[in-house]
């Protein structure tokens, strides 16, 4: 049972904007997260110069523009989370598998270099399984 | 324990609506090791990681869902929060409780059910007779230790050989697909590492990891169960899987096809069933 941290901001979204900057001033750029990183394989950035692709996240974490390089990167983000351990700054306070989501949410939201891939079905596919399955008193009770 | 201690919700996420089944099992399972669970999920329960495309609708379905967990917590003393799925968990772990007031703890499924060992052990009295390769990935382990948490679970089963798949990026299937090339490597690795091993079943962890390899059931004569359905099983409990039967082949009945609008189902649901397996 884990006991959930207290609240920081009034919402998520003011949460996520303060632990942008937060994050991204305790990132010294090392590289070590991007060198952890097993998705950096899977889009051909293993001979990349690790502390650029961080300079990228921080920039990206801040709102700026970051690295072709670097945008790809938090973009091939799956949650591995070997970045949190290999970060040689987690003791003060930086989580590096969060730094990545919110550097990749400033790609997509502000600097607009990753591209929106938004399916409207969604939520109506996932409905439709749950009406092809589930029993009256399930659908009242469980949604 | 003081009262009120056993009473949890399930909270089993969006997509775990594919797979009626495991809710079910899942619900049962907290029963048998003496947990009363109120199960719920679905859009009105998102936890919102899927829209980092929208912040303000992520952020305000955050605050919806912490909201009535807070509701259930002070309302019916479940202060307790069981999830199922890692985003979720991680989601709310990371950014829904800094953002808003909780009123309640979280654990996963596999950390309750192992915690209560003992309990779990004597349920299971039913032998597995079946080689086992656990499908598995290295995300999620910041939050719990869920490899080595479900090999807890699947050991206590009499007759059932587990063997430790491969760990792949990522927390679970759906993570890497965004990366062309990362899900068929991912498949090909674990049914490679079944094949070698002479296994004769996968498991999977997760739901999307089982929505994925479910079209590989009966490949190399191995077939696909999640662990949830090994503990069902080893309980005497029928573990159906409607979902990977459509998977490879089989279509639902007509009358829960009409039941979820003919329309919509044709639109929606079977051009995913139909779709080709991760290794093709």
């Amino acid at each position: 049972m884990s006991k959930l941290q207290p609240a920081r901001s009034d919402t998520s979204e003011a949460f996520l904007a303060q632990a942008g900057l937060e994050l991204a001033a305790l990132c010294t750029a090392c590289g070590a997260c991007f060198d952890a990183c097993p998705m950096v394989d899977h889009i051909g950035l293993r001979d990349f110069d690790s502390r650029a692709a961080t300079v990228g996240l921080r920039q990206l974490a801040k709102g700026e523009t970051g690295s072709l390089e670097a945008v790809a990167w938090v973009g091939a983000c799956a949650k591995s989370g070997l970045c949190v351990s290999a970060c040689p700054e987690r003791s003060s306070g930086l989580d590096a598998m969060l730094l990545v989501r919110i550097a990749k949410q400033h790609a997509l939201n502000d600097t607009h270099q990753l591209s929106v891939k938004h399916d409207p079905t969604y939520f109506p596919r996932i409905k439709t399984f749950a009406r092809l399955q589930l029993t009256d008193e399930e659908l009242a009770k469980w949604l | 324990m003081a009262v009120g201690d056993d009473r949890v919700t399930f909270w089993f996420g969006c997509n775990m609506l594919r797979h009626a089944e495991m809710i079910r099992l899942s619900i049962m399972l907290l029963e048998r090791v003496g947990y009363d669970a109120s199960a719920v999920g679905g859009p009105a329960y998102c936890c919102g990681t899927a829209h980092d495309h929208e912040p303000r609708a992520a952020s305000n379905m955050a605050a919806r869902t912490v909201d009535r967990f807070n509701e259930r917590a002070t309302r019916d003393g479940r202060n307790k929060v069981i999830t199922w799925c890692p985003s979720c968990h991680m989601h709310m772990s990371d950014i829904m409780a800094p953002g808003n007031a909780t009123h309640f703890d979280i654990a996963h499924l596999s950390e309750i059910l192992s915690d209560r060992g003992a309990q779990l052990t004597s349920a299971m009295s039913v032998p597995v007779k079946r080689r086992v390769l656990l499908h598995r990935h290295v995300g999620f382990a910041t939050h719990v230790a869920i490899n080595s948490r479900v090999v807890d679970v699947l050991s206590r089963i009499s007759g059932l050989e587990l063997i430790e798949g491969p760990a792949h990026p990522g927390h679970m299937c759906s993570s890497v697909a965004v990366v062309p090339g990362a899900l068929a490597a991912t498949a090909r690795g674990t049914w490679s590492a079944a094949a070698e091993n002479r296994c004769d079943t996968v498991c999977t962890i997760f739901h999307s990891c089982h929505r994925e390899l479910a079209a590989l059931d009966g490949k190399e004569n191995i077939r696909i169960r999640n662990w949830v359905h090994l503990v069902a099983e080893a309980m005497g409990i029928e573990a159906s899987d409607a979902y990977r039967d459509w998977r490879t082949g089989e279509a639902p009945d007509i009358a829960a096809i009409e039941r979820a609008e003919e329309r919509r189902y044709r639109q929606l649901v079977e051009p995913e069933l139909r779709r080709p397996s991760p290794l093709r």
